[in-house]
């Protein structure tokens, strides 16, 4: 019994010092957003240039098709397209970004011989660099869009909160993988940038950005479920009735992506370490 | 004015040669960047297979819309990128070195350097505008109006980049908020033109000038509208004249942040 307990112990203790890193980082960040707040002014004015004019020009041309379009109405559309610009808030994306400028400038060199992993250190910063933003803008989006808009049925059922945040969660560390992929190419090609667009643009069509998913054609629509780019954004899927039925399939697309890519990751972090050498001074 | 403009020719071809130099780079920009377009024109295309036709626009006035944007994009943010650095320069205080330059500051900032991509939105642009052309099946006069109108969205195109760069000399974090206002001016520009009815209509073109980049240029050749393209020139000149008075003002409220250097 004493035995378990100790090696319990170890276990939480383990357990602890592994969250000290990205505790830290993410409330030094949320501290950094707090005290300077232009971030956030910034990314309101970012969803409000982008979401708020899309969802009154979709506002405009449901209004020229009396309504409804290809059986959806206006309001799914609206907070799907909220749903994926609040999400961007994130800058996920710039992960990968980020990650060619330490590889062009050498500055990965620094980094790599700190005692903390480099790609868990990146990934924390990212995600704490924009959670500040993401939960005020989401929170002030939801109130102001339920006001405006109002609320779809879909959203006052039980498993909805679960299950977003399931998904957001899923969707985060997909899309870390995703753009981490792309940074580490970098290693190898240098200029990483041709195929960050193309694999943005396809996050983009394939998540509902400009064309909400209700609208997809149904190839396409399949293409979107079964890609880790369309993966990468399942939280727009949320507001539809269809989720009440087929979250946990499409929690478990995100599941498999996520897998697949930790992998990959792994393995070619792994690589491009070899790759490294570090010259000291 | 002659001088000006040599001097703004030697420096784009000099940025051209110095980009060319790491070919394989330069190359994956052009094909990445011309790649990376294609999701717009899939994007709408199925947007109208869904939606219909809205406000007479048809997939072929669509490309038309892409095209006209590509090719402005390409054009002032290829040989002038400069311009959408400018945060950038303000913030290192590498705009001294501008600042310090007899060349006028405007030419100077924007051919300070080079964007490889923009090359493919050229061709993009170019690409499409021909497809528009084959699909409108357009005749002598409209492919004229096309050539005619292509100075005109730049000139658009150009303003508004140099306005909302002027927002430099006011903010300390001001790429973002550029970036921001870009997006805000761009983001209707590439939209379906049918859906921009009344006020909508009014806002997107007299109080923030995206339709003119695209919209109003395809409406123009679609209908051989001689009012919407006495409006379109009489705008653009408007825009080009008020955006230089603008940058012109932001610039006295310049602080450098320079430490000794000139910048890099």
């Amino acid at each position: 019994m004493l035995i378990l307990k100790q090696s319990s112990d170890i276990f939480m203790k383990k357990i602890l010092k592994k969250l000290k890193l990205p505790a830290k980082i993410i409330t030094t960040l949320i501290k950094d957003r707090i005290q300077y707040p232009s971030r956030l002014v910034v990314d309101t004015l970012g969803i409000i240039s982008r979401c708020v004019v899309l969802i009154f020009l979709y506002w405009s041309v449901f209004k020229l098709n009396n309504g409804t379009i290809n059986g959806t109405t206006f309001i799914f559309v609206a907070w799907s397209i909220f749903f994926y610009f609040a999400f961007s808030v994130l800058h996920l994306r710039d992960i990968a970004r980020l990650m060619m400028q330490d590889i062009q400038t050498g500055n990965v060199e620094i980094l790599l011989s700190k005692p903390v992993s480099y790609l868990s250190y990146k990934m924390w910063w990212q995600f704490g660099a924009g959670l500040y933003s993401f939960l005020i803008i989401t929170i002030l989006g939801t109130i102001v869009l339920g006001l405006t808009v109002g609320f779809p049925a879909t959203m006052g059922i039980g498993i909805f909160i679960p299950t977003l945040i399931l998904t957001i969660v899923c969707g985060i560390i997909l899309s870390l993988y995703l753009y981490t992929i792309i940074g580490l190419l970098a290693f190898w090609i240098q200029d990483v940038l041709p195929v960050f667009w193309i694999v943005d643009k396809a996050v983009m069509i394939l998540g509902g950005s400009y064309l909400p998913i209700a609208l997809f054609p149904p190839l396409m629509k399949k293409i979107a479920l079964y890609t880790p780019f369309g993966a990468s954004q399942f939280i727009t899927h949320t507001i539809y009735e269809t989720w009440q039925t087929d979250w946990y399939q499409l929690v478990g697309i995100q599941l498999f992506w996520i897998f697949l890519f930790g992998v990959f990751v792994y393995f070619m972090f792994k690589k491009a370490k070899q790759k490294v050498s570090v010259n000291g001074g | 004015m002659m001088k000006e403009l040599k001097f703004a020719l030697y420096a784009i071809k000099k940025n051209i040669q110095s980009s060319a130099e790491l070919r394989t780079s330069f190359l994956m920009n052009v094909v990445g960047m011309a790649l990376n377009n294609i999701a717009f024109i899939i994007l709408w295309v199925f947007f109208i297979k869904s939606v219909g036709n809205i406000g007479g626009w048809t997939v072929a006035d669509i490309i038309g819309l892409q095209g006209f944007n590509a090719l402005c994009y390409g054009i002032v943010f290829s040989v002038g990128i400069g311009i959408r650095k400018l945060a950038d320069y303000t913030a290192s205080g590498s705009f001294d070195r501008f600042m310090l330059s007899p060349k006028n500051l405007l030419v100077r900032i924007s051919t300070a350097s080079f964007s490889a991509s923009g090359i493919g939105d050229i061709i993009f642009g170019i690409i499409c505008l021909g497809i528009y052309v084959s699909l409108i099946q357009a005749n002598f006069f409209q492919v004229f109006l096309i050539l005619f109108l292509i100075p005109f969205a730049v000139l658009v195109f150009f303003a508004v980049s140099v306005m909302i760069a002027s927002v430099s000399f006011l903010f300390i974090d001001a790429s973002s908020i550029s970036d921001g206002l870009f997006w805000f001016f761009s983001t209707p520009s590439m939209f379906d033109g049918g859906a921009f009815q009344g006020a909508m209509r009014f806002i997107f073109t007299f109080l923030i000038p995206s339709l003119l980049v695209g919209t109003i240029p395809v409406e123009i050749v679609r209908d051989i509208s001689m009012g919407k393209l006495l409006l379109i020139s009489i705008l653009a000149i408007f825009w080009f004249v008020f955006s230089i008075k603008i940058f012109y003002r932001a610039v006295r409220k310049y602080e450098s942040t320079n430490f000794m250097t000139f910048g890099n």
